[in-house]
């Protein structure tokens, strides 16, 4: 068929490391977005959850009668309704409680017209409870004399992990320093600012629908279906947008049940909806541990060993935080070449809030100890640790003791790159040397590094993704995928990427990936592996259209596919750029000929990576990336107050995919790592929540964020789509201990238990003026 | 029940004739009453500034204040902003600057950053840091936040707005 | 939720005190501290509520005569603009400044910030250094009554006040301070507002040929209520202001400042804080 060629010709361009908007930024910035939080169904009724108040009791006795009174009121449950209704990691939950193992412990719900009379509900629910002595530390829990809190687990030992490799005691013999500290990162909570939410509705044939948060929606429906006693096929599960997640959607928390079975004993949609406050108090936080670490090294400045020695506060139930270990040990081996590694992790039952899992996931907590471990030596051998990270930096090639293979590694020139651009070398001896004249303001600069998994991480048996493409007859590509969007921006990845492959504009696709009736399997978005693997999958998925776009186009056009491109919505001849067809009508074209054909292909991506095992030795990730920062910073000697002035960011990103994202995930990834390090806090008073609030539980705002300069190195890595690794976690995981490190250059103050409050700064900084009197 | 009471207003540029208990906050009014839901609960106590609405051209936090104390005054809401012609300035910068991640608490920060740029116009980015103090983000770290509120100061600076 | 049987907006200090007299009346302006107090149960609502926001006279800053008088309603974000203050009481000004977000400036009156009577009230610190007196109105024998109480007798405790239920603060006063007054106003926290003061500290007084003079210091969260640093000030009046009586004023706050552990801080670090905060402000008053 012979084609009329009126168009210029159509230059090849690129959009791989371009800023691209979200696409639904516009409807966010006008309000006109209904997040899960809006939604209202026709007749829906509020669910509302009473919460126990109290860290450890036995139920006396339930009185629930007047509520049931109350006019609008439509049910009430308790833990009765869910006996056996066993769910969790270790199935120790329920979704209502018959005993009380922690504050937020759900021991009843209530379905009402409206939130009010739910909530005068709750009030008019009499409970009398008997209180038992609690355990609020796992250093007490773990004795024999601390109360037990649960039959099967002696000692209140949960989950234990343990790594080793090579000959400790040797290493041990051949160091000539060792630090040996403790270290003790707390409790902190995402703090979504679009609180908990869930609603839930049977038809009549027995199958849920559930509107959630979720993050994964997949796994979801295996988790949650126990909690109802239901198989997971009867789930199908919503996703409509949501106001953060940051890891904390990436279980089944009891709210989720809890809407279920008030939707099921009442017929109708119910949502139940948390208030900042229950949301504080009732929805998981980040693993608190104690970390007693130990890192050795010659004189020359070559690491011998490390060992970690942790202990978890599990809380009262086992989500995602006591599993942390499986990315701790993977630090503790992992960051910085470490020849000898001893690792084990033991958690403990307490009546304290349970973690889950946020940004950072157990990296969080281990490089803080890492990385003021290197800091601690390099000042043991009074050498620069600029130079002490190099002289210890893998390169690519290398292979960790628990097999991560580090095929594209570019740690030394993040070094070097943030080291430079900051000065660090100079400024850091500058500022020791300051330390300790009189002044009141001391300036102080950090480094710290970390290592992280960026191309997933294989903790099921699969970490991969499914993948629909269609082109329909006007040349706009619907992705249906398995990947979550919560604000990370997979949207405008997916999106550059189906363009950059099929030529089309990016406002001509449309992304389908909130049912999972509809959109295909995904592991979740976790692990900074969404632009990986679900851009992988989108690019393999897209790849195979256009496949069978030029090979129609070959038959109608007569020139051999391999010569064809598409560009600029056209079929053009590679080579030169001619258009030879518009798109949308080769489609049509092929839609309708005496054959039909339409453009719609399935993928499946897995990649390359191995299943983590139990002996823990497997390459999980498909790629690993590591970053370094550097903070500077002046500390008010007297009140103790920091202020962070610049952050200097170095990150193998792989390779740029759409910069206006990449350098918005790491500038909220740091604001997290901020508010962790400086202000963050769940103040824990026996097991009871003391600042539920924004008033007492200090995010960073605006006018403290300091000057970021970001660098991101492009490592090109092999199995990354056009080169590119995961990146969220990073930015997260490497501030508060570079703030440690500045810390203690310009005061030589060092901070073990996070974060670094104004008093905590103050009050080192004066006892150690004291003992120096 | 709480005693109800009828009041009149101006929302975004509409007459409005509703009848609120007198213990309703008017977050509650405009996402329950009205069907409003761009205004956000996210804390309920001005912690956050996730309801941040324009009274009588100045921004509070709608959380605090009482539904009935909006009769005879003018309300702004994030929905009031766009115009017929398209998005406000500010609600395209903070499109284009790449300031919308999660979204949740840009509807509050959208406001208050219009509001801060018509107040003064030669805002300058440490006065936009004070200005959007009370509003909390979880996703951006403000940075690209900040960046689209200079670039409508600087427009304006520059009367090309 | 409580039963409210009625609701007023009245015009008139006479109309709102006429009705405060029956009783049972919660008086809302921008209903930035009533709003979270009662959602938490702290507080009740009562039987009427009132909307005390457009009644006439009771907002505006105004001189008259030696003083100045600023109207109940008044919000922060005036004060923190008004060319007045600006000119005559920059401590105020200063104050208003660090206090919570532009949000909640818009809307919270300084009357509000008085009556709820926090320990931690940041409008509260700079009045009390500026020796102000508020205005209390009531209903009697058929007419608007006034009575005027000093700032530093007006805080009982934490919530509590000298004002009766019936009274209506419409006012604070205070005179015109003399041209060689100096005072500064310092509060904690790395935010630089939109925190509850761990330890705020205000202190002014005339300076005269290297002499303070009427020195008046207030302290805010250290006790149950907002207070007048007394030991500090006799360790500063009349007292050629050095390193020496710095010394001094310094070692007179654990006099009182008498705090406690709370979920904010310690007792430690605010008797800390009061300390560097004192020492700081007065070297501010010495122009270092």
């Amino acid at each position: 068929m012979e084609q009329k060629v009126t168009a210029a010709s159509i230059e090849k361009k690129s959009l791989i490391g371009q800023r691209v908007k979200k696409p639904d930024a516009p409807d966010k910035a006008t309000g006109k977005t209904r997040y899960i939080n809006d939604m209202v169904l026709p007749q829906m009724l509020i669910g509302k959850v009473l919460f126990a108040g109290r860290p450890h009791a036995k139920i006396v006795s339930m009185d629930i009668s007047a509520a049931e009174r109350l006019p609008g009121v439509y049910a009430v449950l308790t833990g009765k309704d869910a006996a056996g209704l066993k769910f969790g990691f270790v199935r120790d939950n329920v979704p209502l409680k018959e005993k009380v193992l922690c504050e937020h412990d759900e021991v009843a719900a209530v379905a009402a017209e409206t939130e009010e009379i739910a909530l005068n509900a709750l009030s008019l629910i009499k409970v009398e409870y008997e209180d038992l002595p609690g355990v609020f530390s796992p250093e007490v829990g773990r004795e024999a004399s601390a109360p037990q809190l649960r039959d099967n687990f002696p000692d209140n030992k949960s989950l234990r992990f343990e790594f080793k490799h090579g000959d400790l005691a040797a290493a041990e013999a051949a160091s000539d320093f060792i630090a040996d500290d403790v270290f003790r990162p707390h409790h902190v909570t995402h703090c979504c600012m679009g609180t908990s939410c869930a609603i839930a509705d049977f038809d009549n044939n027995g199958k849920l629908t559930i509107w959630t948060q979720t993050q994964y929606p997949y796994n979801y429906k295996m988790d949650l279906a126990p909690a109802l006693g239901i198989t997971p096929g009867d789930i199908r599960v919503m996703q409509p947008p949501v106001g953060g997640a940051f890891g904390s959607k990436l279980d089944v928390y009891p709210y989720e049940p809890i809407a279920a079975l008030l939707a099921r004993k009442t017929g109708r949609p119910v949502k139940v909806i948390y208030s900042r406050e229950d949301e504080f108090r009732a929805s998981p936080t980040r693993q608190a541990a104690i970390i007693h670490m130990r890192t050795g090294c010659k004189r020359d400045g070559t690491l011998t060993f490390r060992t970690a020695d942790v202990l978890l506060d599990n809380g009262a139930y086992t989500s995602w935080g006591p599993t942390i270990p499986v990315i701790m040990m993977r630090t503790t081996s992992g960051h910085y070449r470490v020849p000898v590694v001893d690792f084990k992790a033991q958690a403990i039952y307490t009546n304290n809030p349970y973690a889950g899992s946020f940004r950072g996931y157990g990296n969080v907590q281990t490089t803080y100890a890492t990385a003021q471990q290197m800091d601690i030596l390099a000042d043991k051998l009074d050498m620069d640790p600029l130079a002490f990270h190099l002289k210890n930096a893998q390169k690519s090639g290398e292979i960790t003791p628990q097999k991560s293979f580090l095929r594209e590694c570019v740690l030394a020139e993040c070094l070097e790159t943030a080291a430079q651009a900051t000065d660090y070398s100079r400024k850091r001896a500058a500022y020791a040397a300051e330390r300790d004249k009189p002044g009141r303001y001391k300036k102080g600069i950090g480094l710290a590094s970390s290592i992280h998994n960026a191309g997933g991480a294989k903790i099921h048996k699969s970490d991969g993704i499914g993948t629909i493409l269609k082109v329909d007859d006007y040349a706009r590509v619907t992705v249906i995928t398995g990947a979550s969007e919560i604000g990370q921006g997979i949207d405008a990845v997916i999106n550059l990427i189906v363009s950059e492959e099929l030529g089309v504009p990016l406002e001509h696709v449309t992304i389908v990936n909130n049912d999972s009736d509809i959109a295909p399997w995904d592991v979740g978005v976790h692990a900074s592996r969404t632009t990986f693997i679900a851009g992988n999958g989108t690019r393999q998925a897209a790849r195979k259209a256009k496949a069978q776009i030029l090979k129609a186009a070959e038959k109608m056009l007569g020139e051999p596919a391999d010569t064809l491109e598409l560009r600029g919505g056209s079929v053009v001849r590679d080579r030169c750029g001619t258009p030879l067809i518009k798109l949308d009508r080769l489609l049509r074209q092929m839609h309708f000929q005496a054959v039909p054909e339409l453009v719609m292909v399935t993928d499946y991506y897995e990649p390359n990576s191995e299943p983590e095992g139990a002996d823990h030795i497997s390459d999980h990730s498909a790629a690993y990336s590591h970053a370094v920062h550097i903070a500077e910073i002046t500390v008010d000697t007297l009140t103790g107050e920091i202020k962070v002035d610049k952050i200097t960011s170095a990150q193998d990103v792989g390779r740029v995919i759409n910069r206006m994202g990449l350098e918005a995930q790491t500038e909220g990834g740091i604001a997290i790592g901020l508010g962790y390090a400086l202000s963050e806090n769940m103040q824990l008073e026996q097991g009871i929540l003391r600042n539920p609030s924004f008033r007492d539980y200090k995010l960073v705002t605006a006018p403290e964020m300091p000057e970021l300069e970001m660098h991101f190195i492009e490592s090109n890595c092999a199995e990354g789509p056009y080169g590119a690794k995961g990146v969220s976690e990073l930015p997260t995981i490497v501030i508060a201990p570079a703030i440690a490190n500045a810390l203690f250059n310009a005061t030589g103050v060092r901070i073990f238990n996070p974060p670094l409050s104004p008093e905590k700064v103050a009050r080192a900084i004066y006892e150690k003026q004291q003992s120096g009197k | 029940m709480s005693l109800e009471t009828e009041i009149k207003f101006t929302l975004n540029g509409r007459p409005v004739a509703v009848r609120v208990p007198a213990t309703m906050k008017t977050l509650t009014m405009l996402r329950e009453v009205l069907g409003l839901t761009g205004t956000k609960y996210a804390c309920g106590e001005g912690e956050c500034g996730a309801c941040t609405v324009k009274v009588d051209g100045k921004t509070l936090n709608s959380c605090l204040m009482h539904a009935v104390d909006c009769d005879g005054r003018e309300l702004v809401t994030i929905e009031g902003l766009k115009t017929p012609e398209g998005m406000n300035p500010m609600q395209q910068a903070f499109v284009d600057h790449g300031a919308v991640q999660c979204g949740f608490c840009m509807p509050g920060m959208i406001m208050q950053a219009d509001y801060l740029v018509g107040e003064n116009p030669r805002l300058t980015r440490e006065e936009a840091q004070r200005g959007l103090e009370g509003n909390l983000c979880r996703c951006t770290g403000y940075t690209k936040v900040l960046d689209a509120v200079a670039s409508v100061a600087e427009k304006k600076c520059c009367g090309r707005l | 939720m409580q039963d409210i049987k009625t609701y007023m907006t009245p015009c008139s200090v006479g109309e709102a005190v006429k009705a405060m007299a029956a009783g049972g009346v919660t008086a809302f302006c921008g209903g930035t501290d009533l709003s979270p107090q009662v959602e938490s149960g702290a507080r009740q609502y009562t039987a009427t509520l009132m909307n005390i926001r457009r009644i006439e006279g009771m907002g505006g800053i105004a001189e008259q005569g030696d003083s100045i008088r600023i109207g109940a309603l008044t919000t922060v974000t005036e004060i923190r603009r008004d060319p007045l203050i600006a000119k005559v009481a920059p401590i105020l000004a200063e104050a208003a400044e660090h206090f919570a977000s532009d949000q909640i400036r818009n809307a919270a009156s300084v009357g509000g910030n008085i009556c709820n009577a926090s320990p931690a009230g940041d409008m509260i610190n700079p009045l009390l250094v500026l020796d102000a007196e508020v205005e209390l109105a009531r209903w009697q024998d058929g007419a608007v009554a006034t009575r005027r109480v000093a700032m530093a007798d007006f805080f009982l405790a934490p919530r509590k006040t000298v004002k009766r239920d019936d009274e209506l603060l419409t006012a604070i006063v205070f005179k015109r301070p003399a041209a060689d007054f100096v005072g500064y106003f310092r509060k904690s926290g790395p935010r630089p507002a939109l925190e509850i003061s761990t330890v705020s500290v205000g202190i002014g007084g005339r300076m005269s040929n290297g002499v303070f003079r009427d020195v008046r210091v207030a302290m805010g969260s250290v006790a149950p209520t907002p207070l007048r640093a007394r030991n500090v000030e006799a360790a500063l009046e009349g007292k050629p202001l050095n390193a020496d009586t710095i010394r001094a004023a310094v070692a007179a706050t654990s006099a009182d400042a008498k705090p406690i552990d709370d979920v904010r801080a310690s007792a430690w670090y605010r008797e800390h804080l009061v300390k560097v905060f004192t020492e700081e402000v007065l070297n501010h008053v010495l122009g270092n």
